[in-house]
């Protein structure tokens, strides 16, 4: 009666899987790999395939296992598709335990003595975390509680378990022939920034470099790789099925935060590829015994094949730029164009990106770039001119102005800038700075250090001991003061330096105004601005008067 | 179903087959029906034919969601009555095998490690604290402790230890014979979104765009030749609040549209019923096409809004947005299910990139959608406080200055807002005239010609 009613329920599954041929393309023809800034690309295959008349299931093997199922999209083939699936229950060991419930599967077990093994057929009654237990004709047994060596085999592979997770489409008949189709999808594990190196001298040399990573199990023979500056608006992959692995762009504030949880993303996933496998997740458990469970470990299983990629993925800019310069090929530079509002840069030639791989190409080569090296200070509190606190030590800044006439004029996507100053030894590092996104037209500004021989001071000729305003010369009518400054600038160098002095607005004044300077004054982000030479081994002074009305 | 039915005799004899006896066939659904919510619920119905004899017997239902909710399953057939449904989790585990023994009997084998010659006794299972205490032949001895090889045999697996959480009924039926039962029940695991790619074509002014319905599958259980239907429409749920009113300036949906739409409805929801049967694996991620146009119009537009009136160093990038109507009109005219709609253009080779992505609401058709796609790395706004005057006790105007640059080989319009003003706001001085929006934000259409720059200086009243 029961065997009757399987060979039925046999009867009415076939015929449904037996009218639609699965038709499996093991690879790509050709691929481009997309990358972006944070941390993930987009990968378009191109893939020949041919097509029968009929119905059909196409299943892509050897995409990228990171893929965003919700992103895949297959193009070009010419026919209704009914449907795509994106399958990952995956080949485990425990999953493949799952699926055996029920079914019938090999048992063999060693003679301790003789060695010998012996296979006994089983059913599979249940299998989970905490154990299996099986029947054999002896009865009902739990797996590996015995003592004896046990192993169950099975003859196949349920249908529904991949190595890898598959992405497969249904299409409708249609004209049978050979096609190339796309396939399009958003995968993570891959990250670019850009990085820049800049010679300072009479001009400034300056040389851009995208190195990118590709922290994904899947290599790319023969790729045309993209990368993509810009800032992209991403949802939460987390809370919002979108791509953005570090959460919603709207939720991040100043780039430089979303820069630094980049960098920590990337370093993490670099992490994570040199750490150990982790155990192999296997059903196992018994009924309580005399002994400790025994747990089973990688160990055991045996090596699974992770390779060792820490050396390979440590060798990436920083200290061993110069080194990366030297042998870098300036001659092979990617290439940009505009992609609507962002920028994209194509790697020169067709190349192999490997498997967790990284990978350096210079974007920008800019030899004779005009640029300024000044001194700068900004006051913005009542307490900058109070002698008792901490003496205010000019930063050294390096400005240029991103336009052609000054030897620049190119997008230049946000990175960090590492400065290098010709000295008798050779070439030595003397700062970084964060640059961001800078389109054409824009001044960018970094800072360098801090001043050595230029010092500044404050000869203030008012009574600023507290943050309070001083009565004096206050006039009790309108409630207004001017409070006169007094800055000096010494510089100890042999040559003259530049400095810029920014006055910004003082909170405890209202409707704050600077008058009476001894320069001409300009304006600079809503401060009060002057600048000014130093002479060589000499001193510059600057006063004004600031104030406004004074809070009632 | 691939394998041998040998594995079911198997069963029978490990005594199992007591209750899966009246279940004959039951794990085959006749009909299989899924009606699939946007909130990881759905509605799932089965059609089987079940044997029954007459009296009071088991119905157990295998191959059920194993996000099955219990107390949502209602059961029918007919001539019967129905006497209680249970839902068994307690699942089989050696150490539960071994709990359920208590006071009963196992076989012990033991295999001689030297010689290799078994030997089988019968034991009597005392307790399983902190190890198996049983009694042999009038001996207490705990199991194993000798770690030497020893079987445990049962001749029985309990029959409310189960291998998967479990679905059956206790019916007396009037009748003996085989008819269709059906079993209804609300599951979770099961859930779907809509996705859209929408290829924007800027020079034409174009978008074409694809809407998939992407079904997930994370029940524990496949669903085979389901029929399925979706629903559209955030319905509420006592445990799930509904979300609230979105009043942001930010809004991706800029005027709700009042056309009706294109598919059947139910009540305030919208059904997509699936065209063909479809199988639903465990796992597995499902996209059905729902949504095709090659010709929506379509504009880009980049705005940039402030809530402050402060100075700063640094540029700040626009935002751009892609803006679409999903009225007839406008090349769609079609309610939209909420979702995410991924961007792309067309580079220099013709292949599509991505340029971002943003979500939307359940929209219905005919409504204005500007889809937040990046920042403009061309368009910046350097704002500047330029003064700040007190005009009396109640009373400031601020001077703002915002620099607009544009590198772009095209002239650009940037709607650039104010936000978040005091109650009394009133515009003093402005450089190109602006419009009120509401009670405390004004707009300024800022025009900026290509590669060059557009400074907007206005001078604000704010009194309180």
């Amino acid at each position: 009666m029961r065997r009757a009613l399987f060979a039925m329920s046999l009867l009415t599954a076939l015929p449904a899987a037996a009218d639609v041929v699965q038709l499996v393309s093991p690879r790509p023809d050709s691929v481009s790999v997309t990358i972006y800034r944070d941390l993930f690309a987009l990968i378009t295959e191109t893939r020949t395939v041919d097509l029968p008349a009929g119905p059909v299931t196409l299943v892509f093997d050897g995409v990228v296992d990171t893929l965003l199922p919700q992103s895949a999209v297959v193009a070009d083939t010419n026919r209704a598709v009914n449907e795509a699936n994106y399958d990952f229950d995956r080949l485990t060991p425990a999953n493949l335990l799952k699926k055996s419930i029920g079914r019938s599967v090999t048992l063999w077990r060693t003679n301790p003595a003789t060695g010998r093994a012996r296979q006994v057929i089983a059913t599979v009654v249940a299998a989970n975390e905490d154990g299996v237990v099986f029947h054999t004709a002896d009865g009902n047994e739990a797996l590996q509680c015995s003592g004896l060596p046990e192993q169950l085999t099975f003859t196949e592979i349920p249908g529904e378990l991949k190595s890898q997770p598959q992405l497969s489409i249904h299409l409708a008949a249609g004209e049978p022939g050979r096609r190339q189709v796309k396939v399009s999808y958003l995968a993570h594990g891959f990250a670019w920034q850009a990085n820049y190196v800049a010679q300072l001298g009479e001009r400034m040399d300056l040389l851009g470099w995208i190195t990118l990573d590709n922290f994904t199990s899947t290599a790319f023979r023969n790729a045309s790789v993209q990368v993509v500056a810009g800032k992209l608006n991403l949802l939460s992959a987390e809370d919002d099925r979108g791509t953005g692995v570090l959460g919603a762009s709207e939720d991040y504030g100043p780039d430089e935060y979303l820069d630094e949880d980049r960098d920590m993303a990337v370093e993490d996933m670099r992490e994570e590829l040199d750490e150990e496998p982790e155990d192999v997740e296997y059903y196992f458990g018994c009924y309580p015994m005399g002994f400790p469970k025994q747990v089973i470990t990688a160990e055991d299983v045996g090596s699974l094949g992770y390779m060792n990629n820490t050396e390979a993925l440590q060798r990436i800019s920083g200290e061993e730029l110069d080194e990366v310069i030297v042998t870098g090929h300036r001659a092979s530079m990617a290439v940009r164009e505009n992609l609507a509002d962002y920028q994209l840069y194509r790697l020169p030639n067709p190349t192999d990106l490997q498997a967790r791989q990284t990978k350096q190409v210079a974007f920008l080569h800019k030899p004779d770039v005009r640029y300024e090296r000044f001194y700068s200070v900004r006051l913005g509190s009542m307490y900058d001119f109070d002698e008792s606190f901490e003496p205010i030590v000019p930063t050294v800044k390096v400005g240029w102005v991103n336009q052609q006439s000054d030897g620049l004029g190119e997008p230049l996507p946000s990175g960090k800038v590492r400065f290098f100053e010709q000295s008798p030894a050779g070439s030595v590092f003397v700062g970084d700075d964060r640059l961001s996104d800078s389109p054409v037209g824009t001044p960018s500004e970094f800072i360098l250090a801090q001043a050595n021989d230029v010092a500044f001071g404050v000869d203030n000729l008012m009574d600023a001991g507290n943050s309070d305003i001083a009565p004096g010369p206050l006039s009790w009518l309108t409630r207004t003061a001017y409070l006169p400054v007094h800055l000096r600038v010494t510089n100890a160098k042999r040559t003259p330096v530049t400095f810029e002095l920014r006055q910004a607005p003082i909170d405890d004044f209202e409707n704050f105004r600077v008058k009476d300077a001894s320069l001409p004054t300009k304006r600079k982000s809503g401060d009060y601005m002057w600048r000014f030479t130093v002479p060589a081994n000499g001193e510059s002074t600057l006063n004004y008067k600031l104030g406004g009305r004074v809070p009632d | 179903m691939r394998f041998p039915a040998r594995w079911l005799v198997g069963l029978c004899s490990a005594g199992l087959c007591s209750a899966i006896t009246f279940a004959a066939g039951s794990g085959e659904d006749k009909q299989l029906s899924l009606t699939i919510y946007n909130g990881n619920l759905a509605l799932i119905e089965h059609v089987r034919p079940i044997t029954l004899e007459t009296g009071r017997q088991r119905v157990e239902f295998s191959g059920v969601s194993a996000q099955i909710l219990p107390q949502t399953v209602n059961f029918t057939a007919s001539n019967l009555e129905l006497l209680e449904q249970n839902f068994d989790y307690d699942l089989l585990t050696p150490e539960k095998l071994m709990e359920k023994a208590i006071g009963g009997k196992v076989r012990i084998v033991r295999t001689n490690p030297a010689t290799g010659a078994e030997s089988s006794e019968t034991a009597e299972v005392l307790s399983t604290m902190g190890g198996t205490v049983m009694r042999i032949d009038g001996r207490i001895e705990v199991l194993r402790d000798d770690s030497l090889p020893a079987r445990v045999i049962f001749d029985k697996v309990p029959e409310n230890l189960r291998a998967r959480p479990t679905l059956s009924v206790l019916v007396n039926s009037s009748q003996a014979g085989t008819q269709d039962a059906r079993l209804t029940y609300l599951s979770r695991g099961l859930t779907w979104d809509a996705d859209y790619v929408a290829v924007f074509n800027e020079p034409k002014g174009v978008l074409s765009m694809q809407g998939w319905i992407t079904l997930s599958n994370d029940s524990g259980t496949g669903f085979v030749n389901a029929r399925a239907q979706l629903v559209a429409g955030n319905l509420h749920l006592t445990d799930t609040e509904l979300r609230g009113i979105d009043r942001d300036n930010s809004a991706t949906r800029r005027a709700a549209g009042t056309e009706a739409g294109t598919q059947p409805q139910l009540g305030d929801y919208y059904l997509y019923p699936l065209a063909h049967p479809t199988t639903i694996a465990n796992n597995q991620k499902k996209q059905v096409g729902f949504l095709e146009s090659d010709d929506v119009k379509a504009s880009k537009g980049y705005e940039v809004t402030f809530g402050g009136f402060s100075s700063s160093d640094e540029p700040q990038s626009a935002q751009v947005r892609v803006r679409f109507s999903n009225s007839k009109a406008g090349g769609l005219g079609a309610q939209l299910p909420a979702g995410v709609v991924r961007v792309y253009a067309r580079d220099s080779k013709g292949q599509p990139q991505f340029i971002g992505e943003d979500k939307i609401t359940h929209t219905s058709a005919g409504s204005d959608i500007a889809l937040r796609i990046g920042d403009a790395f061309d368009v910046t706004v350097t704002p500047t406080l330029s003064q700040v005057t007190k005009i009396n006790k109640r009373s400031s105007e601020y001077q703002m200055s915002y620099l607009v640059r544009n590198a772009r080989a095209e002239a650009v319009t940037l709607t650039l807002r104010q936000i978040g003003l005091w109650r009394l706001n009133e515009v003093r001085a402005e450089s190109i005239k602006g419009r009120r929006t509401d009670a405390n934000s004004f707009a300024w259409d800022v025009p900026v010609p290509a590669n060059g720059e557009t400074t907007l200086t206005f001078t604000m009243r704010q009194s309180w």
